[in-house]
């Protein structure tokens, strides 16, 4: 491997931030958020409002039985802001120590926009929050756009440009649901993938790590962009809101076939056997998507982790926000424990690969009966 | 040693036929990297600061598209290969500087070692250019690391949150036409508000960098009309030969403005020559972005 200028390796296939690896600090995700909207609809239902009959058996496919969907006043802005003060709730920081606030959800609706562009909504989270004096921009990258969000604090923290900062993202997209159900007709919809999307905010904070307290391993992504086309979504001429056509089996074989070496990557950056990861939380599409696509790259790295995460049931896909919103479940039920190694998996329309490897310390603390 | 301004290219809609956000990128890529000598699988990170487009898509990052387009590091990855990562940043003109602040930061730390930064918009109702509030045009700039100069070295961001109202632009679901619209919303005074923003954030701004006025030798700032630039000027007090000004058919372009104002201090040779060198961009929130680079 070749050695840059700056004194770090060259020929990875991933962009991979190891803070603490190039005389910078570590940094940590020192608490997560969720914002969940009330309102249920489970899949029985939606389909029981498809325009054409389809005899699409959507919850046998995808193990999704429920998703939880905005309410009236409830949009992306209202699931992003909640999401961040739920954050700040289980933080030690107060809003006033956020020097940089990214919003990355791809949906960014906002008292009767159903898509605003300017000012970035990242403006209106850290005013809604008092995290007055952050800096702040929106970033968009499909369903990695959290993942990326922390990749892009984790280098700025691990320099000590920032202390710390937020990634928040507030995914309104039960209205591709609708637009979908008015028009799929059977099971070989481009637009079926539609079908399977839930309402949630969430939100993470990333710090510097205390000398000497475990934190982020490895943060790392790429872009297959050769696939950049299998998956896209525009504003709907059905409805409101957007509609999305996705290739889902060419991206699922794609992300199957791309997923291992960047695994077998980071996993090597972060000087750890796959077996060694305790909960391993892949995005979060369908169940029978995410068991195929971990049999193929535990088969090809002769190795699996200890748990595999899936929380379909009760939210569906929730985009950018699946990751974060699994983590925290499993924080606030205590499953999780200080020392636990955690790996999160994103896979995006793009196509985006990211992943992040990090040990938990006494975030666990702040979570479940305890708090 | 610091990151380097390595090659620009910004460029109108002008002989393309049919204009995008999509074209006006890849084009302006394409220009950059022929001007560089680099080629696209050199490119580790490409930020999209892009606004406006075509189709309002949402997904994926139209980065990747432009990746794909101009065969940045394609396909599933080979052991040991090198890859292209590419995303979305969205902070209207403010977009680019956000951008080159994290590339900067990259370059630093080692994780990259060469950014690209594009830009382009077009009005979503491609017939309906005339009432768009900017100029179609899409640039790129190149971010390199150079061992002899400082480069983009300080960093500076603010927002005046009670001015959001001034400028607000989003789509909107239209029942009868079952379509979505794009609305965009400038109150009167809104550049006059932006040049006494920009004043402000300068100031403080170069109070902390411990520079004053008169050791700044370039400004290049962004929007590029005349009823902010000439307020914020005069209220400075830069003398008008310190002022990058943009081509003129480049004027009144968006998110591209500070790669047109970048370039046109690249050809009239003043980047060059200037050592410090301020790059301000001024947009809705009011937010006021400004960098600072040394060589």
């Amino acid at each position: 491997m070749a050695e840059t200028q700056n004194g770090r390796q060259a020929e990875q296939w991933l962009a991979l931030e190891s803070p603490g690896s190039n005389g910078f600090g570590g940094c940590r995700i020192e608490s997560v958020g969720v914002k969940l909207p009330s309102r249920r609809l489970t899949t029985r239902d939606l389909m029981s409002r498809t325009r054409h009959r389809t005899r699409i058996q959507l919850e046998r496919l995808t193990g999704i039985h429920e998703r939880h969907v905005v309410g009236p006043g409830e949009n992306s802005f209202t699931l992003a802001a909640g999401a961040a003060r739920d954050c700040l709730a289980h933080s030690q920081h107060q809003a006033a120590d956020i020097e940089m606030l990214v919003s990355t959800s791809i949906t960014r609706s906002r008292s009767g926009m159903m898509q605003s562009f300017e000012p970035p909504l990242s403006l209106y989270v850290k005013q809604a929050i008092g995290a007055t004096h952050a800096v702040n921009f929106d970033l968009s990258n499909a369903c990695a756009g959290m993942l990326t969000g922390v990749f892009v604090l984790a280098d700025l923290v691990s320099r000590g440009e920032i202390g710390c900062g937020m990634v928040v993202s507030g995914e309104y997209i039960s209205h591709l649901s609708w637009n979908s159900a008015r028009q799929i007709r059977s099971l070989f919809s481009k637009q079926l993938a539609s079908l399977t999307l839930g309402d949630a905010g969430a939100a993470v904070i990333v710090e510097r790590a205390p000398d000497g307290a475990p934190g982020i391993d490895v943060v790392g992504f790429t872009t297959l962009a050769e696939h950049s086309r299998l998956c896209l979504a525009f504003p709907s001429t059905v409805g409101p809101g957007a509609q999305m056509y996705t290739k889902s089996r060419q991206l699922q074989k794609v992300a199957i076939e791309g997923v291992a070496p960047l695994v077998a990557e980071a996993v090597g950056e972060a000087g750890v056997d796959l077996s060694d990861i305790d909960y391993f939380i892949p995005h979060q599409t369908s169940a029978r998507a995410i068991r195929a696509g971990t049999q193929e790259f535990v088969r090809q790295l002769g190795a699996k982790p200890k748990h595999m995460v899936v929380n379909l049931e009760e939210y569906g896909n929730t985009s950018s926000t699946t990751l974060f919103l699994a983590l925290h479940k499993y924080l606030e039920e205590q499953r999780m424990h200080k020392g636990d190694r955690v790996m999160l998996l994103a896979v995006a329309s793009g196509v985006e690969i990211g992943m992040a490897i990090f040990t938990l310390d006494s975030q666990v603390d702040h979570y479940g009966r305890t708090h | 040693m610091g990151a380097r301004i390595e090659a620009v290219s910004a460029l109108t809609s002008h002989g393309l036929r049919k204009p995008s956000a999509r074209k006006l990128a890849d084009a302006a890529a394409r220009a950059c990297l022929a001007h560089s000598g680099r080629k696209p699988g050199d490119i580790d990170m490409l930020i999209n600061a892009g606004i406006y487009r075509e189709d309002n898509m949402g997904e994926p990052a139209l980065a990747a598209i432009v990746q794909e387009d101009i065969g940045a590091n394609l396909g599933h990855p080979p052991v040991g290969g090198h890859g292209t990562f590419s995303f979305d940043l969205l902070n209207g003109t403010c977009g680019v500087l956000s951008a080159i602040q994290l590339e900067a930061g990259m370059l630093r730390s080692g994780l990259i070692r060469l950014g690209a930064i594009v830009t382009s918009d077009v009005h979503p109702d491609l017939k309906d250019h005339g009432s768009a509030p900017f100029r179609p045009a899409g640039g790129t700039l190149l971010l390199g690391w150079d061992d002899s100069i400082p480069g983009f070295t300080d960093f500076h961001t603010e927002t005046f949150p009670e001015y959001e109202d001034l400028f607000t632009s989003g789509l909107v679901w239209q029942g009868r036409r079952r379509q979505s619209h794009m609305v965009v919303d400038a109150k009167p005074g809104y550049h006059a508000r932006l040049a006494d923003c920009a004043e402000e954030a300068t100031r403080r701004f170069l109070r902390g960098v411990g520079l004053d006025i008169g050791q700044v030798d370039l400004f290049v700032p962004a929007p590029s009309a005349p009823e902010f630039l000439d307020r914020l000027r005069l209220r400075l007090g830069v003398p008008g030969d310190r002022v990058a000004y943009v081509a003129e058919d480049l004027e009144g372009s968006y998110t591209t403005g500070p790669i047109a104002a970048l370039q046109a201090a690249v050809k009239s040779g003043r980047l060059g020559e200037a050592r410090n060198t301020v790059l301000l961009a001024a947009g809705a929130g009011i937010t006021v972005a400004l960098a600072l680079y040394r060589q």
